[in-house]
């Protein structure tokens, strides 16, 4: 109760004071009006006609007292249940003992609630046994309907005090969310420039490097190794950021999957520039098929032999595609290892592929080799 | 000879390539720094085409490719990204760019990429053609908007994986100047799209009510 509070809890607070200010104004008009029925029942009309005034004085200080967070000091708070206090205490000496109604009456809620926004459910609650009390102590004779006007004091007190509470912790944790998110891009930002910074120097080594040949084309070469990894890296996050508000944890983005098959080299991924959600499922096998696809080019074609991936994403069904410009698969051989019993890599691409509902094509020639595959996609009732 | 004008905020990077296209025999006429440079200078300079980082101090490298093809829409613009951000890319694609490279190309890579955008036609990496091929085959598309034709399609999706337009022509047994004109078009289209996109967002916004 006692941290200081957080910018957002005292615009919570100087909000909640605002509202105060209107509700004293209508209590105050409502007390008065009440003593000028009541304008007969006083046993000392001047010493009443003085406690309304007190009491019109006092709304006038306290609306203009609150208004600024620096004055709202426990002086003020203190003060402001005293005057409530006293003239209920001297609603019996001015009216008489016999009294029934109080001379603030309902006016005394102000100071109440002003316990309660400033102090939570303690001050509510502390407010509003004293106010309570200050009014059944002076009564000849205790009504049902005074006790439960008096439980109701405390009641309220300390339920405004817990809600007053509530909103300013509410405001406090979103304003840190806010300031958090808001650190985050920031961080995002720089991390952008930094990254954009190391990537044109590595690429700048690696053209003079390349140029220069020798040695400087050795470091060139290990520069541009990092610069793919980067590159590689920071494209994949970029995906992981766009996939961020998609479906739930049981699909994944296809396209930040395969980002990870370039880091293989030779091997170009090119896919949507937008996060492609699949059962996670379904994706895991089209990249399992996708990088077996490539492991057999560095196998069949050469180590660094280069192979193109694409995926397309359309609404009902993802095509993605491994190319190669090897030799091509000699004529025969998938059919003479398919007859001899053995499944070999092109009949396990096909399983997969025909277990998920999809087909797998391959195209072989002297250009080289392709597999397509299609792979119906669920709809998952949100696309980018 | 080829106007050329470089935007990088990176000395040695600006350097380096004004150096390469002079000793090629290009026309370097205006280098800038930043985007307020590129804008300022760019009237004067009439260069042919701009060779834009796009990570530059505002107004940024899409920004800039924007103001200028507004200015001028025969303006070419090649864009060296070092990231190769997608999203980033792609922005630069449909606010008017007609080339995309990343920074670790080689000299002769940039040479020709300059002469090609130069001449008109379009840069393309794999990557940028998968991403293009992504943006008209989302879901929802207005019946309206421009879509690319089967064989636009077909020529796209050869260049996202990998082939050379040589090789494209060769198999669809086309000119190359035709596989040019198609990929060209494609560009034509995002672009138009882009449009579309940025019409449809003013009407529903209100934006167009007086003019």
């Amino acid at each position: 109760m006692t941290t200081t509070p957080s910018p957002a809890a005292i615009a919570v607070e100087s909000r909640l004071f605002a509202a105060l200010a209107v509700l004293r104004v209508v209590v105050l008009v409502n007390a008065v009006g009440l003593n000028i029925y009541h304008r007969n029942s006083f046993d000392h009309p001047t010493a009443a006609a003085v406690c309304v005034a007190a009491m019109i004085a006092w709304t006038g200080v306290a609306i203009w007292a609150y208004r600024t967070p620096q004055r709202r000091t426990k002086v003020l708070l203190v003060v402001d249940l005293l005057v409530a206090v006293a003239l209920l205490l001297l609603t019996a000496d001015v009216k008489g003992a016999d009294f029934r109604a109080t001379i603030p009456s309902s006016w005394i809620i102000g100071a109440l609630l002003a316990w309660s926004a400033h102090f939570r459910a303690r001050g509510g609650f502390t407010a509003g046994v004293v106010l309570a009390a200050a009014d059944l102590s002076r009564r000849q004779e205790l009504h049902q309907s005074d006790y439960g006007n008096a439980f109701l004091l405390v009641l309220a007190g300390t339920i405004v005090g817990y809600l007053c509470a509530s909103l300013q912790e509410m405001a406090t944790e979103r304003e840190q969310a806010e300031r958090a998110a808001a650190m985050a891009a920031e961080r995002v930002r720089l991390g952008r420039a930094v990254h954009d910074g190391v990537l044109q120097v590595l690429a700048l080594v690696q053209r003079r490097g390349r140029e220069l040949g020798g040695e400087a084309a050795t470091l060139g070469e290990l520069a541009g190794e990092q610069e793919r990894e980067l590159r590689r890296l920071i494209n994949a996050q970029d995906s992981v950021a766009l996939g961020s508000s998609g479906p739930g944890e049981d699909t994944v983005n296809l396209t930040a999957e395969l980002a990870r098959l370039e880091r293989v080299p030779g091997v170009t991924v090119s896919t949507p520039g937008y996060a492609v959600e699949l059962p996670a499922a379904t994706a895991h096998e089209l990249v399992a098929a996708a990088r077996a696809c490539v492991d057999n080019v560095k196998l069949h074609v050469g180590a660094d032999a280069p192979a193109w991936v694409l995926l397309q994403a359309h609404p009902d069904r993802v095509e993605l595609s491994v190319r190669d410009e090897g030799p091509g698969i000699p004529p025969g051989r998938l059919e003479a290892a398919a007859s001899a019993g053995r499944l070999g890599v092109s009949g396990s691409i096909r399983g997969r592929i025909a277990d998920l509902g999809g087909t797998a094509t391959v195209t072989t020639g002297t250009f080289g080799t392709e597999w397509e595959f299609v792979v119906p996609r669920p709809d998952l009732g949100s696309t980018p | 000879m080829i106007r050329v004008m470089v935007v990088d905020d990176h000395p040695m990077w600006r350097d380096a390539v004004e150096r390469d296209l002079a000793q090629a025999g290009l026309d370097v006429v205006a280098v800038a720094a930043n985007g307020r440079e590129a804008l300022a200078r760019f009237p004067a300079a009439r260069p042919d085409v701009i060779v834009l980082d796009l990570q530059i101090p505002a107004p940024n490298g899409i920004e800039v490719t924007a103001e200028v093809a507004r200015q001028n829409p025969d303006i070419r613009v090649l864009v060296l990204s070092a990231s190769g951000e997608h999203t980033d890319v792609l922005a630069a694609v449909k606010a008017g760019a007609t080339g995309y490279l990343v920074k670790s190309a080689s000299r002769e890579e940039l040479l020709a990429a300059v002469r090609t955008v130069a001449a008109g036609d379009p840069v393309f990496t794999p990557g940028l053609a998968g991403m293009v091929l992504g943006e008209f085959q989302q879901t929802g598309q207005d019946p309206n908007e421009p879509r690319l034709t089967e064989r636009e399609t077909e020529v796209l999706k050869m260049v996202a994986k990998g082939l050379e337009y040589r090789q494209i022509a060769e198999r669809l047994v086309l000119s190359h100047r035709t596989v040019q004109n198609h990929v060209q078009s494609t560009l034509r289209k995002l672009q138009m799209h882009n449009r579309v996109e940025l019409t449809r967002y003013a009407i529903e916004r209100g934006l167009d009510a007086d003019d």
